[in-house]
């Protein structure tokens, strides 16, 4: 009963129907047991990186009350009861076993800023500096042939274990000639594929790399499209957002080190533990929503009082992220936070569909038809305006025609 | 029609009133709050919303009433009309032709409900059950947690019946977009039905109109008529 109940709700709902924040005792108990024998395999294994999280941490001033803090909120954020906090914090120090490769096609490497960006470093931020990159284009020293060279290292060495991070979507117009990499002139396709083939899992970070993000808005010159469009049978995590959240990549990457295994995923491969709420649930302005009280005019008097953003463009109720819980810089502050309303950069299309500084009703961008809202909203007035119109013109052309009608008896 | 069906009526039309102001609200929140009280006081989106989400439910509720009306009234079983016999595809075409040559002709029965009428309330209907379906689906998105007040069986019955709305208008902006539009839809069927009802009640003189307020519109025998 239970089993062919399981099987109806497969066949028919999305996989975002639901986060199951407790799974009871029997699955975490089971989950327990398999990290911990993960954990300790992993650390048999020799650091593929000389480099010790603890020192790292110390050295950068973070003591290690701060660092505990970290790791039960690392450990909540992933949806993990507090019984794990000790195997995250022991998952965090052996970051340096898990091999990634960063690959960057097109985009503008906002991605890799977003986690390189920070004014005094966070735990999340030097796990980057832990974390095995065997191969990062912007950020290693190697150029020219001695990076292939690098790559195809990795790749060799490391087949079937690495982690293949994308950054950035793939041009598919023109058999692909919109982008090459190296001295080989293979296409960002090609290069993608071949990446993918050894890869433990492919996670594609940004939404350029997920949905295709901004160069796959209309009218999309370069036919870019994202990584799961053409990686198939894969384990494939999508972590969206203009810039991604570095949180979210390192909650992955943990949950990775931890069960060898990739987290919980909605409809669209998104980590439900980071993009199972909208932004608009956990809004610091979200009193103002139901008050409505809304923010009329940057700058006016509602905006001063920090109301909601909805009026001005605020596309949080649609949004699926977690920017309004984690926030961006450190936890310091995040859009709404500073004034600006979501623009669901996390969500397919968000260029056409979601990036403009109205609500749908006054939406006026360059999207096909110039401004997908705007032409409902002025198709639909112009569609009643001609039912109306053709009612009048029918009225009178029945009243005249009745007129001469002799089934009027009234005449 | 029934008692039933005139309550039905009615309650859709208020529904639809409400359903239309409130969905414009909350598209696109087009009047400020007057009152300057601290804002857990005033919730003039959440009572908006309040608003739009019960006429949606008493919506629903009626559309399952209509639903089991449509198949097995004891009266008359609207469904009967619209299916694609010839019989049903001539009296079509000459209650159209009656509109179209305003009245000329009508080489039809006019006392019980005809089949364009029909297939004009079915349209209406078929919208409505769109409206619904698509609402449910953008409403869910507020329970994405997978729990409710009223239990877990909620939220997996509605992305149950509603989620092929995502793959079919490409995520939630087009289930909103396909919501927005089909609102002006209903507009156009709400002023088309409006018209012709009147339209019929001037021309036919058979009283029509009193259909939805008494129950019965006189049919006049046109054979004795002449
Ligand atoms: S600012 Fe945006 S996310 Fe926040 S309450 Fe308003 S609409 Fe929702
Ligand atoms: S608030 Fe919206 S637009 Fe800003 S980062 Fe988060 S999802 Fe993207």
């Amino acid at each position: 009963m239970v089993d062919s109940q399981d099987m109806v709700k497969k066949v028919f709902t999305q996989k975002s129907a639901r986060i199951d924040t407790n799974k009871g005792e029997n699955y975490y108990n089971n989950l327990f047991e398999k990290a911990k024998q993960r954990l300790s395999t992993l650390k048999k294994q020799a650091p593929l990186k000389d480099i010790d999280m603890v020192d790292v941490i110390e050295t950068e001033g973070i003591n290690r009350r701060d660092f505990m803090k970290w790791v039960s909120g690392t450990t909540a954020t992933l949806m993990l009861p507090p019984m794990f906090e000790p195997l995250v914090a022991e998952a965090t120090e052996l970051m340096n076993r898990v091999p990634v490769v960063w690959i960057e096609l097109q985009d503008c490497a906002g991605n890799s800023e977003a986690l390189l960006r920070s004014a005094s470093p966070t735990v999340d931020d030097l796990l980057f500096d832990v974390l095995s990159l065997e191969f990062h284009e912007t950020l290693q020293a190697a150029a020219g042939h001695d990076a292939d060279r690098q790559l195809e290292d990795a790749v060799e060495h490391f087949k079937g274990q690495y982690l293949l991070f994308v950054e950035g979507a793939i041009p598919m117009a023109n058999n692909g000639m919109y982008g090459t990499i190296g001295a080989s002139g293979e296409t960002f396709h090609e290069h993608l594929m071949r990446m993918s083939k050894d890869a433990a899992a492919v996670i594609a970070v940004g939404t350029c790399a997920t949905f295709g993000g901004i160069p796959a808005a209309a009218p999309n010159p370069t036919g870019a499209v994202g990584v799961m469009d053409l990686v198939k049978g894969k384990p494939l995590i999508n972590i969206p957002a203009c810039p991604a959240n570095p949180a979210n990549m390192v909650g992955v990457i943990l949950h990775y080190i931890l069960t060898g295994q990739v987290p919980e995923l909605d409809s669209l491969l998104r980590p439900k533990f980071a993009f199972g709420y909208r932004i608009h649930d956990n809004c610091e302005r979200r009193a103002h929503f139901d008050a409505g009280e809304f923010v009329e005019e940057f700058g006016d008097d509602g905006a001063k009082n920090n109301w909601c953003l909805y009026k001005v463009g605020c596309k949080g109720p649609m949004t699926f992220n977690n920017c309004s819980i984690i926030r961006y810089n450190e936890g310091t502050n995040w859009p709404v936070g500073v004034g600006r309303g979501c623009i669901g950069c996390s969500e397919p299309d968000f260029w056409d569909k979601y990036a403009y500084q109205r609500p749908m009703a006054g939406a006026n961008i360059k999207a096909p038809t110039g401004g997908v809202e705007k032409t409902v909203d002025e198709f639909g007035l112009g569609l009643l305006t001609a039912t109306a119109v053709g009612i009048g013109v029918h009225a009178v052309a029945s009243a005249v025609a009745g007129k001469k009608s002799e089934h009027n008896e009234e005449e | 029609m029934t008692p039933i069906m005139r309550t039905i009526h009615w309650m859709n039309a208020i529904c639809m009133v409400v359903a239309v102001a409130t969905g414009l609200y909350i598209g696109y929140p087009y009047y400020q709050t007057l009152i300057a009280d601290p804002a857990v006081n005033k919730y003039v989106m959440a009572w908006n919303r309040w608003a739009h989400f019960i006429v949606a439910i008493i919506f629903d509720v009626t559309a399952i009433l209509i639903g089991y009306l449509y198949l097995f009234s004891n009266f008359e079983k609207p469904y009967k009309k619209i299916l694609p016999t010839k019989k049903n595809f001539i009296e079509f075409c000459e209650v159209f032709f009656n509109l179209i040559t305003f009245n000329r002709r009508k080489k039809f029965d006019s006392s019980h409900s005809d089949s364009y009428n029909i297939m004009f309330f079915t349209l209406f209907h078929v919208l409505l059950v769109f409206m619904l379906l698509t609402g449910l689906q953008l409403y869910v998105h507020g329970l994405a947690s997978g729990h409710s007040s009223i239990g877990d069986w909620w939220p997996w019955v509605l992305h149950l019946s509603t989620d092929w709305t995502l793959s079919v208008f490409g995520g939630n902006m087009g289930v909103r977009i396909a919501h927005h539009t089909t609102m002006y839809l209903l507009i156009m069927w709400v002023m088309s039905h409006i018209y012709y009802q009147i339209w019929r009640t001037i021309f036919w003189q058979e009283g029509d109109i009193a259909i939805v307020f008494s129950g019965y519109k006189f049919a006049r025998d046109r054979k004795k008529d002449k």
